[in-house]
């Protein structure tokens, strides 16, 4: 660990103070200062939410359309006059949206962690995160101490699994959302890192990665979730990554210039920006780790990308919300929590195309775009569904659009300057997902007919409560 | 009668303060199998500086408890680092990305602080016949 002398200072002033000024401060103000509408959410859920029926608002489920979409997503993010300093370093909450009989139910639980228990105990946010300081009380004696499992949540092997990225799974149960607690796939993978964003074959074999420094573990599980091989490969660099990418034969690894270069905490505070370093992308044959290709692209920052296709030549192609810095992830995402915009936020939906050759190459729509999702199991070329519609005034998305690359088109709907728009999920013909409605202060969930987007929601319903914005989920057929 | 007053001084400098014994008693609640293995140390900068240890010892784990005892040792302060070898293979499990997978613990039941915790908070005072200290592992 190199430390510079600033950095030492800083830390021997907080440790010595006992305090993180700006959580302090922030928790302090809150009450008196005015909140924009949008905070509704950052916003804290003061407890699980007890199963409860939503309120139809128009239209009319589809008839096969039955399951439960499950979503993650902080959603505790201040006690006892201290807060997180950072969107991404709060409790996780899962979310279970039940759609049976024409009817959809509401129940949601906290994940129920090593930091929630310790924090809990502490009436105080202790535990360091992604920007997140540490505070005195704190125990860091694993990686899973600091878990927040607040950004997905998948089935597998008949078990929910909470995710986040630098530790490990939570094992819920799909009926009640109780924890079981950290998932250790084998001994001595206890407390290794599982990205949040797995990536599922049709077969619905898993593979993920874990990250640490210039390493990366390749997880592969079976459609039951079970272990079934991992192997630990070195990265050219210590990229900071949210999700990777595949296609059939390989996994794609997109390494940004966003470089962990000193073990600091909170972690955010030990990231560089090298945009003269450019963007590499490492493509790895699924069949033989050790056979590995590196292609080169400008300096690119991003958290989500589409699922990768490869044609017969041999050429891949994957699509992403690119953004020109890390800004989002270092500043922007801090200030949220406070109820500040300070910086607008602009990812576009990109497309890369690595050829054979060994030529990369980049294609950007002028679209807006976050949290993208593909049909599942789709092998070759896809719509890719995603929000967008960010606009300067407000922080979050506002539509729900589709974008073909084959045909260079796209579908939109905008829910308005009222209306938060979260990830989309397809479920099979139709895509579901949920807003927050800041006029009616409650979420919303809405389906729509994923080939005819503009059309709008075929069925839309509500909620008695307002929950904090979340991040990913999954749908769940009956 | 100046040089005997300092040869006095001399020889009783010299002269080994009365040896003490430690008894460390673990409380284990994490598994019922396995061994402790602990070292002790009697200085910060071996403690803090991953230094070599005055003392180690590995005991087994029954019916929740493991009782390490040290003989002999001069009075003075000490510090415990400890884990619980689950397995018996006689270290500590690590992951590929070199993190323990065995639960450790220290003396004082000190907290890590993303590290093993520091002489500062685990060290501890021993001395008359004997101590004793109890150590929790969860």
């Amino acid at each position: 660990m190199t430390l510079d002398r600033r950095e030492l200072l800083q830390r021997a002033l907080l440790a010595g103070l006992g305090a993180s000024l700006p959580g302090e401060a922030l928790a302090a103000g809150l009450a008196a200062a005015a909140q924009p509408q949008w905070a509704l959410a950052l916003g804290d859920v003061d407890g699980d939410i007890s199963p409860r029926a939503l309120t139809r608002l128009h239209g009319r489920l589809p008839a096969n359309l039955e399951g439960t979409l499950y979503r993650n997503g902080p959603a505790l993010f201040r006690r006892g006059g201290t807060a997180v300093n950072h969107w991404f370093d709060g409790d996780g909450l899962v979310r279970a949206f039940a759609l049976r009989n024409g009817r959809a139910m509401l129940q949601a639980r906290f994940v129920d962690t090593v930091k929630r228990q310790i924090e809990a105990a502490a009436g105080r946010i202790v535990q360091p995160g992604f920007g997140t300081p540490i505070r005195p009380g704190a125990v860091l004696g694993s990686a899973d101490d600091t878990n927040a499992a607040n950004t997905h949540v998948i089935a597998a092997g008949g078990r929910l699994l909470a995710l986040w990225e630098a530790g490990s799974a939570h094992a819920l149960d799909p009926a009640t959302l109780a924890t079981d607690g950290p998932v250790t796939f084998r001994p001595d993978l206890k407390g290794m890192p599982f990205l949040a964003h797995p990536k599922v074959e049709a077969s619905g074999r898993i593979w993920n990665i874990g990250l640490s420094g210039k390493s990366a573990f390749v997880w592969r599980l079976s459609a039951a979730g079970a272990l079934e091989a991992g192997q630990l490969i070195k990265l050219p660099r210590a990229s900071y990554m949210h999700d990777f990418t595949m296609t059939q034969r390989h996994l794609i690894i997109v390494l940004q210039p966003w470089l962990h270069e000193t073990a600091d905490m909170p972690f955010s505070r030990g990231m560089r920006w090298r945009p003269e370093q450019g963007t590499r992308v490492l493509v790895i044959d699924k069949a033989d780790l050790t056979r590995q290709r590196v292609y080169e692209l400008p300096a690119l920052f991003f958290f989500h990308l589409g699922d990768g296709w490869e044609d017969k030549d041999g050429t891949i192609h994957f699509d992403g919300a690119f953004d020109d810095s890390p800004l989002f992830a270092s500043e922007t995402a801090s200030a949220l929590v406070e109820g500040r915009y300070p910086r607008t936020e602009r990812p576009l939906l990109r497309l890369v195309t690595l050829h054979p050759n060994g030529r990369a190459q980049m294609q950007s729509t002028e679209i807006t775009a976050e949290f993208l999702r593909n049909p599942v199991g789709s092998p070759g070329p896809r719509p890719t569904f995603h929000v967008g519609g960010y606009r300067p005034e407000r922080p979050f998305a506002r539509s729900i659009n589709r974008w073909d690359w084959q045909r260079g088109r796209g579908q939109s709907h905008d829910f308005g300057a009222q209306q938060i728009v979260e990830e989309f999920v397809p479920a099979g013909r139709w895509l579901i997902g949920t807003t927050i409605n800041l006029a009616a202060r409650a979420t919303e969930l809405h389906v729509l007919d994923s080939r005819h987007i503009d059309a709008g929601p075929v069925a839309s319903f509500r909620a008695d409560v307002a929950l904090p914005h979340s991040f990913h989920g999954s749908w769940m057929p009956a | 009668m100046k040089s005997i007053a300092l040869l006095t001084a001399a020889l009783l400098a010299a002269a080994p303060a009365a040896a003490t014994n430690l008894t460390v008693v673990f409380t284990v609640t994490d598994a019922p199998t396995g061994q402790i293995m602990l070292s002790l140390y009697d200085n910060e900068a071996g403690h803090d500086a991953g230094g070599k240890p005055v003392r180690a010892a590995a005991v087994p784990v029954k019916d929740g408890k493991a009782i390490a005892q040290f003989d002999g040792l001069a009075p003075g302060r000490y510090a415990i680092k400890s884990f619980h070898d689950i397995d018996g293979d006689g270290k500590m499990g690590m992951t590929p990305f070199g993190m323990p997978t065995e639960p450790f613990a220290f003396s004082n039941n000190a907290q890590p602080q993303g590290g093993p915790a520091p002489w500062s908070a685990t060290s501890f005072i021993v001395d008359g016949d004997s101590a004793t200290t109890s150590i929790t592992i969860r």
